[in-house]
Order: C-alpha cells, then sequence, then structure tokens
C-alpha cells in the first residue's frame, strides 16, 4: 500500500537543500508531514525494509542516496527484511 | 514533409555518471564506443529534431498526476535536476514545439492520449545519452515520457503502437525537418527492490535476439518475464516505442554487456528504416 505522505517526502527531499535540513534536523522536517507513528519511527531508524512496503522503490533509493547510506548497507537491508 | 532518419537506443543509469571512473578499463572503453557509435549514427542522420523517449525518474511528476506517456511541447526544456549531472553542458535544451504540438494532436487523432507538458525537467533518462554520446551541437529534444516507474505502466503493444503512430506523424508534418527517435533505458536491472543489483543477462540476450526475430514474440516473451527480472526492465517500453517507430524491422544490436558496477545490463541498438 502506497502512504502517499511518506513518499511526499522522499519526493521533496531530492532537492539538496531540503535532504541538507533533513540530515541536521530529522525531526523538524518530519513535522511537516503527517505520518503515523510507527512509519516516522522507521524513517528515524533507517528501517528500509519497513519502508520499502510502502513506497516507490525508486523514491526509497533517493531517500537512502540523499541521507548518505551507501548501496551495499541499502541492499543489505532491503533483502535482510 | 519531414521524414524519419533513424531510430536508435541505448541504456542510462545514474552509476553510469557516479561510478564512471571506478569502472573497469575494459568496460569503460566498450561502453565509450557503444555511447559514440550511436552518437556517430546519430550525427550522421542529421536529425533536426529528436524525439527522446525515457521515463520520469520522480522529476517531474509525483503521485498527484502519474501520466502514462507525456509530450513535452515547449520552446525550452530544463537540463537534469539531479546534483551529480550538474557538469552536463546543458541547462536548457531547445525543444520543438511546432513539431511536438503536430505530434500531439495526430495522436489525439489516432486514438491516443497524451498529456502534454510546456517545460520539462529532462533527468538523467535522457541527458546521459545524450552526454556520453557527445551530440554536439544538441538537435532540438521533443521529450516524451514514457511511465515505467510508478505502475501502473502502459501495456507493451500499445508502447509499440506509439511508434507506429509517431512513424505517422512524422511523415504528415508539412515542413520537411529531419526526426530521429532515441529510446533510452533497460536493459535489465533492478532499483530499490530486494533484488537491487541483479543483472539478468539471459533475459537481456533473448529480448535483443527477439528484437531482430518476432515482434509478436517479443511482446509476449515480456509481458511474461517483465514481472520477475527487475523493475528497471520495464524501461524496454521505450525500446518498444523506437522498434514500432521503425516499423518492427530492421533491428541492429551495436554492443551489449552486463556491468556489474553500473548494475544495469548496458545495450546500444539502431534499426535500419525501410528505404
Amino acid at each position: 500500500m502506497t502512504d502517499y505522505w511518506l513518499s511526499k517526502m522522499f519526493f521533496d527531499l531530492q532537492s539538496p537543500p531540503a535532504a541538507a535540513e533533513f540530515r541536521a534536523d530529522r525531526d523538524k522536517v518530519l513535522d511537516r508531514y503527517p505520518l503515523e507513528p510507527s512509519v516516522r519511527q522507521a524513517v528515524l531508524e533507517n528501517n528500509v525494509s519497513f519502508l520499502a512496503r510502502r513506497t516507490n522503490p525508486y523514491l526509497l533509493r533517493y531517500f537512502f542516496f540523499a541521507v548518505g547510506m551507501k548501496d551495499e548497507e541499502f541492499i543489505r537491508k532491503l533483502r535482510d527484511g | 514533409m519531414a521524414s524519419l532518419v533513424g531510430a536508435f537506443a541505448a541504456s542510462h543509469g545514474p552509476l553510469l555518471i557516479r561510478e564512471w571512473e571506478a569502472l573497469p578499463q575494459d568496460q569503460k572503453l566498450r561502453l565509450k564506443s557503444g555511447f559514440e557509435e550511436l552518437g556517430r549514427r546519430i550525427s550522421a542522420a542529421r536529425p533536426d529534431v529528436l524525439i527522446v523517449v525515457s521515463p520520469d525518474h520522480w522529476s517531474n511528476f509525483f503521485l498527484d498526476n502519474v501520466p502514462a506517456v507525456c509530450i513535452g511541447v515547449g520552446e525550452t526544456n530544463e537540463g537534469p535536476p539531479e546534483p551529480w549531472m550538474k557538469a552536463f553542458p546543458h541547462r536548457e535544451i531547445a525543444g520543438h514545439p511546432a513539431f511536438a504540438l503536430h505530434l500531439v494532436r495526430e495522436a489525439m487523432k489516432g486514438g491516443f492520449e497524451p498529456s502534454v507538458s510546456h517545460r520539462l525537467k529532462l533527468d538523467h533518462g535522457v541527458c546521459i545519452p545524450l552526454w556520453r554520446m557527445a551530440l554536439e551541437p544538441l538537435p532540438r529534444v521533443v521529450p516524451m515520457i514514457v511511465n515505467s516507474i510508478e505502475p501502473p505502466l502502459p501495456c507493451l503493444s500499445r508502447c509499440l503502437a506509439w511508434g507506429r503512430q509517431i512513424a505517422r506523424a512524422v511523415i504528415s508534418y508539412a515542413e520537411p525537418i529531419r526526426v530521429a527517435v532515441l529510446a533510452t533505458g533497460g536493459l535489465s536491472h533492478s532499483i530499490g527492490e530486494p533484488t537491487m543489483g541483479a543483472i539478468y543477462e539471459d533475459f537481456d540476450r533473448e529480448t535483443i535476439r527477439l528484437f531482430g526475430a518476432s515482434e509478436s514474440e517479443l511482446v509476449r516473451y515480456l509481458e511474461k518475464k517483465l514481472p520477475s527480472h527487475g523493475n528497471g526492465s520495464e524501461e524496454v517500453r521505450n525500446w518498444l516505442v523506437a522498434h514500432g517507430a521503425a516499423g518492427g524491422r530492421g533491428f541492429e544490436l551495436v554492443d551489449y554487456l552486463p556491468v556489474p558496477k553500473v548494475i544495469v545490463g548496458c545495450g546500444f541498438a539502431s534499426w535500419r528504416l525501410p528505404a
């Protein structure tokens, strides 16, 4: 099931200034999106496999690239589910 | 009357830029040579307009509105928004509004309903091939965005039909311009899903064989195999548009190589057009 607001946040964070703001203060950015508490927590914990079930795979990859996660770690977390 | 002077296809992928220097030398040389050979063929065809068929990688459209097909009809379009594409030499890319609108009007008459945009951001899908092919000066670019990113996706036979529609629209355009089609994307790759990094070489090679053999078999094969061979492989739709524009014949592979560092089965092709 697609989570619109999670996807919207990932979409918005493709902009480098927005991604920088997120890296500096995750809570401040998260407050702008009406996310379910479990989804917000998953973002804070970099819970890749939980988020993968709720958004487009390309947006998921762009988000974790923007926050600085290496592809190797991203793939491992996707597979470990 | 305008004429269709070429149809081409090339892969794209962010790591073709971000990991370029880290690629094994032999693969780098083959990729360079594949792109440059297509660049030579496109230049030799002397197109006034290049229809570039690519997905939108969340650069223009979001879940509020995801068109199956969008045609860029603007005077100019923007260069790539990705920060790692900053060195691409064009921040604005000229379009061809009169021809693009003709394409749209003819499509509507022919039973197709594309979305239109008067200003698109042309992301890496469009710009990596143009860049690596060293097309300078750039012909005018009419972007055709085909959704292969966010399901539901346009069906494969529709993409072939789109290509044929493009060919009809070209020859019904009154001005004597030269038009070519460049499809970008594919072949197999997997992005943001547990199979990310996988390249399905057997799938790629069979797809390539069928482009040269049988259109109906190709569509049947892709319909069966695409759902289990990586979400990025869905970009083969763009190759189907080029194949349709070429009348479903004349496919010629320039090169194919799986490139694990780029996580893409990289293909380069052109079509010999009927005289």
